[in-house]
């Protein structure tokens, strides 16, 4: 089965506020994951304006020979996005369950400032055991 | 992807986990209670209340989202029936009707016909200022204002101060255009 | 719209026939609802020892009210007057009722006489909730120690009740223990059922004064150990 890469979540404003490297190839250290968030956020945005008609909500996928990029928007503005190896499958169904663990383990966390950066030990946990390959698989029942 | 249809509130309400109206009404009820201590002052107690129901608001419309399937709605009537068809449901377990709209259809009622926050009230004397259920606009307001529009909610009846029902007036004040938001000179 | 808004009006709260407890709202609404109560109250304190307070008082309110209700409906207005009773009464109907499941467990402490633990594997109010490293051992299950204390210390059982994270071997998350540490006047009364219970068992006493004395015996010794 085709590798995760790793999992992206940008706040409204654009700050990188999660970042996961999910497998042993294409890590990224802090500064090249920042740089891939705020680069992902302006083309997500440039992209809307490609649209020839109202109402475009951006890039969903993004494919090159080196790698897929799936994103989710949710309509507040919080943007998940996988960084996969081309032609890895049920990611866009990955992204829905990560925006539920989202609302569940961050968003109902009290000690979580909305729009900070996430630390939250449940959503870690729960978002490791998704990305597992197997975990992944059966989310494209 | 094809888009997941928004679901009827009553099948979210049943697919999802649920705890005991009471557990929830009887907190509710210590939250009041620390506030009229904390504060001494209805007045204040009442925008509290409103205060963390926006709080509640802002962070549950992802839920909302998530779980319910709904996407952007068309209009504002479309938004208010939404809220109380399916966010009343699946959050509280209770049907909301909306109805008093007015001519341009940017103001609404939504009327409660169950209310599980207020199980076990009276107020008392010293309390008639308060609005007990003032949590309640405030998650409306926070939620929407997540979803760009601006809205003022006030309750125009509540059964706790000797009305007939609880409702609440919601009135959409702006609808922010999404747009990409640094256009010319940023 | 037709027949909308039509609840039926109580002039008082009190005629309302006492609901059966069976309605429910989602698990979300109740943890949305707690996340904010616990935030509220980090904003109305200066260290976790207070914080830990305020949502213990929290949930003493609901404790208290639950003791009635369930009283109320329940058990007909009977209340519970042994304290294994109201233990076992905390540890499966009000966690029923409350939580949705009876508690996972309940123990006596093994250190010291008075000592009970009810513990959870998953506390409900914890579900969701990851606690930040630099706020150490705090638990949010200091509002059910409240809700806990509030139905014993009502119910005539004053205690001091705690919630503490305790690692399970071979499980990433604690559990979490709520801590019950009955004051020194119950423990004695307790002491002397239990030695009522005991006689009477044997058959030693077959009336109230052979306890009574053996209670006065016991109750002296206590003061006389302290």
């Amino acid at each position: 089965m085709a590798a995760i890469y790793s999992l992206y979540i940008i706040n409204k404003s654009g700050g990188l506020i999660f970042y996961k490297d999910c497998g042993t190839k294409g890590r990224m250290d802090t500064n090249d994951s920042l740089r891939v968030a705020s680069l992902w956020h302006s083309m997500h945005a440039i992209s809307q304006q490609l649209s020839p008609v109202n109402g475009c909500s951006g890039i969903e996928l993004l494919q090159a020979d080196t790698f897929d990029l799936h994103c989710f928007q949710s309509l507040p503005g919080t943007k998940f996005f996988v960084v996969c190896e081309p032609g890895t499958p049920h990611m866009e169904s990955l992204l829905r369950y990560v925006y539920e663990l989202y609302t569940d383990y961050v968003l109902k966390n009290p000690f979580y400032e909305i729009e900070m950066p996430i630390r939250c030990e449940l959503f870690d946990i729960n978002l490791t055991q998704a990305v597992q390959s197997d975990r992944v698989a059966l989310l494209g029942r | 992807m094809a888009p997941v249809g928004p679901r009827s509130g009553d099948a979210i309400f049943s697919s999802i986990d649920r705890v005991n109206a009471e557990l929830f009404t009887l907190t509710y009820g210590a939250i009041v209670r620390q506030l009229l201590t904390d504060l001494e002052d209805v007045d204040e107690v009442n925008k509290q209340l409103d205060q963390m129901g926006y709080n509640i608001g802002i962070r549950l419309i992802d839920e909302f989202l998530a779980k319910s399937g709904v996407s952007r709605c068309v209009d504002f009537k479309e938004t208010a029936e939404m809220i109380a068809k399916v966010g009343f449901k699946m959050f509280l377990g209770v049907t909301a009707s909306v109805s008093s709209w007015d001519a341009d259809g940017t103001c609404c009622s939504i009327i409660l016909e169950d209310n599980p926050l207020v199980d076990f009230v009276e107020l008392p004397d010293t309390c008639q200022g308060l609005y007990y259920c003032n949590v309640l606009s405030g998650v409306i307001r926070g939620a929407l204002e997540m979803v760009s529009m601006k809205t003022e909610v006030t309750w125009t009846r509540d059964a706790l101060r000797g009305d007939d029902a609880y409702e609440l007036q919601v009135k959409l004040l702006k609808q922010v255009a999404e747009e990409y938001p640094y256009k010319d000179d940023e | 719209m037709i027949g909308v808004g039509k609840m039926k009006q109580y002039s008082n709260v009190l005629d309302k026939p006492l609901s059966k407890g069976k309605q429910e709202v989602s698990l979300s609404a109740f943890a949305f609802l707690f996340s904010e109560l616990v935030q509220y109250n980090q904003t109305q304190v200066d260290n976790i020892a207070e914080l830990e307070r305020r949502l213990e008082d929290a949930g003493y309110a609901v404790g208290s009210r639950v003791l009635e209700l369930l009283c109320n409906r329940e058990k007909g207005n009977r209340r519970e007057t042994r304290l294994l009773g109201i233990l076992s009464f905390v540890h499966s109907t009000v966690w029923k009722v409350l939580f949705g499941k009876v508690a996972d467990s309940l123990e006596k402490g093994t250190e010291h006489e008075d000592e009970y633990m009810i513990s959870e594997k998953e506390l409900l109010v914890n579900r969701f909730i990851s606690i930040p490293k630099d706020m150490g051992t705090f638990n949010c299950g200091a509002f059910v120690a409240g809700i806990v204390k509030g139905v014993l210390d009502n119910a005539g059982f004053p205690a001091v009740v705690t919630a503490h994270f305790v690692p399970i071997e071979g499980q990433q998350r604690p559990r979490t223990t709520i801590l019950i540490k009955f004051a020194d006047e119950v423990s004695i009364s307790t002491s002397l059922y239990m030695i009522y219970l005991y006689l009477e068992k044997l058959n030693l006493s077959p009336g109230l004064p052979t306890s009574i004395h053996a209670a006065q015996v016991l109750k002296r010794e206590a003061r006389l150990s302290q």
